[in-house]
């Protein structure tokens, strides 16, 4: 149990004929990111309407800074929602956006205007109060709304794929807004998306949502190191799957045999994948495998080799990336295979 | 060339426009104007001086309809934007349903609505009575804007009053302080449109009023059917008057809302 921060506990939450979500357990401490990723439509901005109290839920409850809110209505959760797109109030000024919660709670004016100009002056919009929100760039809107929402002192701060509708330099202003009041104002930070770097980039976990469960809460790199399913691992986009067996402490495979990392019990079928980054090509004339083609990406270029009838993706040296038909040889690093059940 | 003919089009918009408001100004003081004249024989401004100064029922009927258009916008406007919110929230067969029932009334022709009224007005009171002819220009009009709301409501944007509710307002804060404001302009709008409904409404009138509830219109039929042109022509130009201006003051309040420093 933490102390502050967010509780959920066995959470169901119907689609109409749908599944819908169940049995959603998590937390998230006060000052702590979490985020939950999972693909369209699999009810991760139902999750978070669910605890800011604006959809029903079937069952589970819902805890705020110690507080059960599960029957509570979403003002007096302590939960402030943002949506996708930042939604100013076009009737407010910038100043009086910002102002909403404090004048709702009855705050001397004097405390309002000094709280406004500080938040406002946090991310980096001291001069902005007087300003009509139709006046604003999408990265300053953004910046405003989060101003407001923190405004309201939230326990905790609930944003809907914060990043998704902005352009990557926008991206990294609000970021950078984002992190900046958190690291301030410490509320528990729970934030859905579905790009997996702009989770692994402001969270501290990640909670991935599978077929309406929580798969797998975990600290990114844990994550990306060891899945917990195959299921995760395919949705974290991990390629190069070989079906094999595990006997006397190593796995045998059609690339051969290798043995277990360490930490890993492990044992009879299993389907095991070797990350991109754990397999480099080396140029050999007389290699052992084939380049089938050549794949360009931002984090760099790998290469699509075939070697005893198995396909894998494997890292290239820029400097020397080998052409489709080519053979080369492959370099294994087998201390970073992961080693999963098949999925029935 | 296409210039001269945006500026022959604009000519044509603006004549046609205006033209009917300029026969009924040279109407309301012309004498003798019979075919194929031209101009008028002569000019006679008696019908204004006599409405100016009280001594013509255009001037107390004039009241008597802005009153009336007034109360029928306001009073029209609080009671359909509930009704067009609810149906608005309602899905599939439900909403269909609910705007049907909204419409009925838009869709019954006057005469036979007027009757109707008429023979509840007279049962309970009301006959020949303000509040009975109120009563009866509110049903088509709350029709009209009820429609008119589920139009707009259908497609609102819901996500301001959520993130209003997490900030802490409750259903009512959220009501006055951002929903009525960001609707402003719509509520202005219907609010126009509810008083020229009442505005040009005879048949109800003339039918739930039976000839005590003087309204503009129905003295500007009197004095055409009474063969008096000049008083007939002043008063249909003040009876285009007040549309105009509710018309001016809806599009002003559809202006973008004007921001004051915190």
């Amino acid at each position: 149990m933490t102390t502050g921060g967010l509780v959920v506990g066995g959470l169901e939450i119907g689609f109409g004929d749908a599944p819908g979500l169940r049995a959603i357990s998590f937390s998230v401490a006060r000052a702590e990111r979490v985020a939950v990723v999972g693909a369209s439509g699999s009810g991760k901005t139902t999750l978070l309407r669910a605890v800011a109290g604006l959809v029903p839920i079937h069952r589970g409850t819902v805890v705020v800074g110690s507080r059960d809110v599960t029957r509570l209505p979403p003002e007096l959760r302590g939960a402030v929602y943002l949506h996708q797109s930042p939604v100013l109030f076009p009737h407010l000024t910038v100043g009086e956006n910002v102002a909403f919660a404090l004048r709702l709670r009855r705050v001397p004016e004097r405390e309002t205007l000094k709280r406004v100009q500080e938040l406002l002056t946090a991310v980096g919009l001291p001069d902005f109060a007087p300003r009509a929100p139709r006046s604003l760039s999408g990265g300053q809107r953004h910046r405003v709304a989060l101003a407001r929402a923190v405004a309201a002192a939230p326990e905790v701060l609930l944003l809907d794929e914060p990043l998704s509708a902005l352009d990557p330099t926008l991206r990294d202003e609000v970021r950078v807004a984002l992190l900046g009041l958190q690291a301030e104002y410490s509320p528990a930070l729970l934030l859905v998306t579905h790009d997996l770097d702009e989770a692994a980039l402001m969270a501290d976990r990640i909670a991935v949502l599978l077929n309406g469960t929580l798969a797998q809460v975990a600290p990114p790199a844990e994550l990306f190191q060891r899945p917990d399913s195959l299921a995760v691992a395919r949705f974290l986009g991990m390629r190069n799957e070989i079906p094999g067996r595990v006997r006397s402490g190593r796995f045998e495979c059609a690339l051969g045999s290798f043995p277990v990392p360490a930490g890993i019990s492990a044992a009879g079928e299993l389907v095991g994948i070797i990350p991109v980054d754990a397999v480099d090509v080396v140029p050999s004339p007389s290699g052992s495998a084939r380049v089938l083609g050549v794949i360009h990406r931002v984090q760099g270029t790998s290469v699509l080799v075939s070697r005893n009838g198995v396909e894998l993706e494997a890292r290239a040296a820029a400097s020397s990336t080998p052409k489709a038909g080519e053979t080369v040889d492959l370099r294994i690093y087998p201390e970073r295979l992961i080693l999963l059940p098949a999925i029935a | 060339m296409r210039s001269r003919l945006r500026l022959l089009m604009a000519g044509v918009v603006i004549l046609s426009a205006a033209l009917p408001f300029a026969v009924l100004a040279v109407g309301s003081v012309a004498g003798e104007w019979r075919w194929p004249a031209l101009v008028p024989s002569a000019i006679e401004g008696d019908a204004w001086t006599a409405t100016l100064a009280g001594g013509t029922r255009l001037g107390p009927a004039l009241l008597y309809s802005l009153a009336l258009g007034l109360a029928t916008g306001v009073l029209g406007t609080c009671v359909a934007l509930p009704v067009g919110r609810a149906i608005a929230e309602l899905h599939g067969w439900r909403r269909h349903l609910g705007a049907g029932m909204v419409f009925l009334p838009v869709a019954a022709p006057p005469i036979a609505l007027g009757t109707g009224l008429q023979l509840t007005s007279l049962s309970v009171g009301l006959g020949g009575t303000f509040q009975g002819v109120l009563l009866a220009h509110l049903i088509p009009t709350t029709g009209y804007l009820s429609l008119f709301f589920v139009g707009i409501l259908s497609v609102w944007d819901r996500r301001a009053e959520d993130e209003a509710r997490t900030l802490g307002a409750n259903p009512r804060q959220v009501l006055t302080r951002v929903t009525l404001p960001m609707l402003r302009p719509s509520i202005a709008a219907a609010a126009a449109l509810g008083f020229l409904i009442s505005w040009g409404q005879v048949p109800l009138t003339l039918l739930v009023g039976r000839g005590r509830v003087p309204t503009l219109p129905l003295e500007v039929f009197g004095y055409v059917q009474s063969g008096q042109e000049r008083f007939a022509a002043a008063g249909a130009l003040l009876l285009a008057l007040p549309p105009l201006l509710a018309l001016g003051a809806a599009r002003l309040a559809a202006r973008d809302v004007d921001v004051v420093p915190v």
